[in-house]
């Protein structure tokens, strides 16, 4: 396995963590806004090498490179597709001249979920990529 | 063009094979990629640029030619119709 195969299972595991915290806890607490304290859990992520490794130098060869840079543009298309849909559907479903007023934990949540999708895509397509060759 | 497939095959394992058995850890490091590259260049799942097959060739003492070879064969597929 390589080392961002690796890093792709690792992620996969850390956000699986997270979704698994987070789900509980609002379970619990039945309170969404404090059980975001679950989406803390995705800093587990740092402890893998390849996180530094960045910060030692370009160590990837140019399939590794390509790869990555096809799972990089993987998760950037599948957050831009979900922003323009949810735009859409709000805009379709209150009207495009409403105002919305959303409480300040929902902006961090979306910037949670936002980097929780970037992260899974990119993961996933990273070990399609590398089973494909 | 239409109605014809290329293809690029490459005579890495019959190479390594050739010198000495040589492992696909050692080319990888002679070519400055990883192993895994490697493996995946000798089942024709990657094509390599340009660099890359230089300097392959380079570590076995031969031509690029002598690695790759592009193939082009006709497809009766697109060609029929």
């Amino acid at each position: 396995m390589t080392n961002s195969e690796n890093w792709a299972w690792w992620t996969l595991g850390v956000i699986a963590l997270t979704l698994i915290a987070f789900f509980a806890l609002v379970a619990i607490l039945r309170n969404v806004p404090a059980s975001q304290s679950a989406f803390a859990l995705m800093a587990l992520m740092a402890l893998h090498p390849r996180s530094w490794r960045k910060f030692k130098g370009p160590q990837f060869d140019e399939r590794e490179k390509e790869i990555a840079e096809k799972a990089q543009l993987a998760a950037f298309r599948a957050v831009w597709v979900v922003f323009i849909g949810l735009v859409m559907t709000i805009g379709f479903v209150k009207g495009w001249n409403a105002t919305l007023s959303v409480p300040v934990w929902m902006l961090s949540s979306a910037i949670c979920w936002a980097l929780i999708l970037v992260l899974t895509v990119e993961s996933v397509t990273t070990l399609v990529l590398y089973r494909r060759g | 063009m239409p109605g014809e497939k290329t293809e690029i095959r490459n005579n890495i394992r019959r190479l390594r094979f050739d010198h000495g058995e040589m492992t696909q850890d050692d080319l990888a490091k002679q070519a400055g990629v990883t192993r895994h590259t490697i493996m995946a260049l000798e089942a024709g799942k990657y094509f390599p640029s340009l660099l890359l097959a230089f300097r392959i060739a380079r570590a076995f003492g031969v031509g690029v030619d002598q690695v790759f070879e592009y193939v082009e064969t006709s497809d009766p597929g697109l060609s029929a119709s």
